[in-house]
């Protein structure tokens, strides 16, 4: 069945290249995500029905992740639907298949870097999402949308670069062993050298940091988030993040094997640590919705970060906060779409009185920003939580304070903006073309975010016992 | 024979650094793929044919040929002819850059344990090369040059992964040659559109984003 998921989106998009249907576009990605999410299924239910091969896995480590994936392109798929009528009477049959193409060939390279038993192929797989996600963003043809996609591909197709000399250095550091497979590497990391090793993981951390925007190198993510289409924002920010942040994970775990760990673990702090402070600091000022909310993933990614540095308890949170982060976040950013349909503005000062226009929108938007800021019962605040109590255990009395007093800012600056945008004063004529425009939005561009929220809360307060133990095995693992 | 490739592979760099006029860049190009192509063609003519084929292939064919025509095609196209407005001189440019490049030279010289099993002036040479694209990067301001040192940096990681005695899996060449693609598709592609839409091919002219209005 990995076979299948791997080849499929390659048959769908030569069928749409040839039918050219606009009908067709959404029925393969509907398709597509249905298969996707079956094969996350299968692993709890019948995991023989998998078909891991030598080149690609889906076992207790990449699980969480490609779950993950596989809800947020089902939700993603389903918003689609409606999202695309609007730009089925903006743009061309022909600009609406790449558009879909696109779109599979980019949740291809995402499944394709999570399923990777092989660092080199994930590192291929992770450059495909460049090419493939550059387009999308690039989609409205704006010159800010030029500017964006410019700087994303430039960006991180530097630090692609530089995490394969991350890479290359790696080899350097096995010896003899002439493999990238992350099983061969694990086993074999206590004979590594430890020099060439701190080197590699300094390259790989940056480079591959780059694409999951970590400070000090996120540049691209804000103006790339806020510039792509709803849905592939929320792709970008719920999936594309996690695909890198996997390699990062794994790469890690190897040191970890090494022995080499503590370097590992104060880079990753640090960068952690920075990304949270940019958040406050950008986000205090931030005039654009969706550059808010960019951001606000900057700040969660560096959140896994000091997760993955603490480790302890701390691992748990990391992997809950994962999947929360991105339910949330995709349900955020697909929100946004709908008051950007509403308002036909990003700027933050332009959307008052939503409650007024669109009553299903504002909750979905004031949940969303509830959910992401780890009001209870959201499943943040179970992560957040654990965090805490890991810096507490290990004694970090300090950077736990640093930790809620930057989280404190940032919940303030985003709180403050949703409250505005929510319940501000009405301006009449702006407010008269929102309710106008509420014609655009159908029953699709609410529902996904509706599941994807409940999921988030319901997890809150209840995390199955399935969840728990593939979480805890592929912590040993 | 192959250290004195390297060396002028090095040397390439200080032009590189010292001219302006992107045609010369191109041409530094065209350079570094042959000398590319004849490192790997003495070091490697006792591997199987398909690792000198692909090799051929992506040295000679690619970075020699392929990428400098892509890049002339453009030039033509969109009229550029220098890059003026560096933020540093020539003359500092040049010194900058071969204090780095001698850095790269003298690591290749002092005895370092660590360096035993690599060739440490393919090491040397390589990371000075990706050093110097890299701060050039970011004191040009012309969208062409930016991509051209990019595209040097690839060379540099190109020869880096040769550094390693042993076997660098195939895998990992496939790498070398994806980042080539996105090099000319996306780039280039992005190049022509910026131009279409901006008028030049200035990198300040690509700063509207921002957090403040």
């Amino acid at each position: 069945m990995i076979s299948m998921v791997l080849i499929l989106p390659i048959i769908f998009c030569l069928i749409l290249l040839f039918a050219k249907n606009n009908k067709l576009n959404n029925f393969f990605m509907v398709l597509y995500s249905i298969i996707h999410f079956v094969l996350g299924l299968s692993y709890f239910i019948k995991p023989d029905l998998i078909g891991n091969n030598q080149y690609f896995s889906l076992n207790g480590t990449n699980i969480i992740f490609y779950i993950v994936l596989s809800i947020v392109y089902l939700a993603v798929s389903f918003y689609n639907i409606g999202y695309s009528k609007n730009l089925e009477s903006e743009f061309k049959p022909k600009k609406m298949m790449h558009y879909s193409t696109m779109i599979l060939i980019f949740v291809l390279s995402m499944t394709g870097g999570i399923l990777a038993n092989n660092l080199g192929l994930a590192w291929i797989f992770i450059e495909g999402t460049t090419l493939a996600s550059a387009y999308l963003i690039y989609f409205n043809k704006t010159k800010h949308s030029i500017e964006a996609a410019w700087k994303y591909v430039f960006i991180c197709s530097i630090g692609i670069a530089l995490a394969f000399v991350g890479i290359i250095l790696l080899t350097i550091a096995t010896g003899n062993l002439n493999s990238l497979n992350y099983n061969d590497l694990l086993a074999n990391a206590p004979n590594f050298s430890k020099f060439w090793l701190n080197i590699s993981f300094v390259f790989i951390l940056f480079g591959i940091g780059t694409k999951m925007g970590l400070a000090p190198v996120h540049f691209w993510l804000p103006d790339a988030h806020a510039e792509a289409p709803s849905p592939i924002s929320a792709l970008l920010s719920a999936t594309l993040l996690n695909c890198a942040f996997l390699i990062i994970l794994n790469v890690y775990r190897i040191m970890l094997a090494s022995t080499s760990i503590a370097y590992a673990r104060t880079l990753l702090l640090v960068m952690g640590f920075l990304s949270l402070f940019i958040t406050s600091v950008f986000l205090y000022h931030a005039k654009n919705y969706k550059r808010m909310l960019a951001y606000s993933s900057i700040e969660n990614m560096g959140i896994l970060a000091i997760a993955t540095s603490l480790g302890g308890v701390a691992y748990y949170a990391l992997m809950i906060h994962l999947i929360g982060h991105s339910l949330i976040k995709a349900s955020f950013f697909l929100t946004s779409g709908n008051v950007l349909e509403l308002f036909e503005t990003k700027r933050i000062k332009s959307v008052r009185a939503l409650f007024l226009v669109d009553k299903k929108t504002s909750w979905l938007w004031v949940l969303s920003f509830l959910g992401i800021c780890a009001f209870p019962p959201s499943v943040l605040f179970i992560s957040e939580f654990l965090i805490v109590k890991t810096f507490l255990i290990q004694k970090h009395y300090l950077l736990c304070a640093l930790f809620l007093f930057l989280l404190t800012i940032i919940l303030f600056a985003m709180g403050r903006v949703v409250i505005k945008m929510a319940y501000g004063e009405k301006t009449p004529e702006k407010f008269e073309r929102a309710v106008a425009n509420l014609k655009k939005l159908d029953l699709t561009m609410y529902i996904p975010q509706i599941c994807l929220l409940t999921l988030a809360f319901v997890l809150g307060v209840y995390i199955p016992k399935i969840l728990d133990i593939t979480i805890i095995s592929g912590l040993i693992g | 024979m192959t250290d004195g490739l390297i060396i002028l592979f090095g040397l390439t760099m200080l032009y590189l650094s010292t001219t302006s006029r992107l045609k010369a860049h191109v041409n530094t190009l065209v350079v570094q793929g042959l000398l590319l192509f004849l490192i790997c063609a003495l070091d490697f003519k006792n591997h199987p044919w398909h690792t000198i084929a692909f090799l051929t292939v992506e040295t000679l064919l690619v970075k020699a040929i392929v990428i400098p025509m892509f890049l002339n095609k453009v030039l033509r196209k969109t009229q550029t002819n220098r890059d003026t407005d560096a933020n540093v001189a020539h003359f500092y440019c040049l010194l900058i850059s071969s204090v780095i490049l001698f850095g790269g030279f003298m690591l290749s010289v002092v005895e370092i344990p660590s360096l035993s099993m690599i060739n440490s002036i393919y090491f040397g040479i390589a990371l000075a090369t990706i050093i110097i694209s890299l701060w050039l990067i970011t004191i040009k301001h012309n969208i062409l040059s930016n991509v051209i040192e990019f595209i040097t940096m690839e060379n540099g990681i190109f020869l880096l992964s040769l550094s390693v005695a042993k076997e660098m899996p195939i895998l990992v060449n496939i790498g070398v040659l994806l980042d080539v693609f996105i090099a000319i598709y996306i780039l280039g592609l992005f190049v022509s559109q910026i131009n279409k839409e901006l008028g030049d091919m200035e990198v300040a002219h690509l700063s509207d984003l921002k957090d403040s209005e």
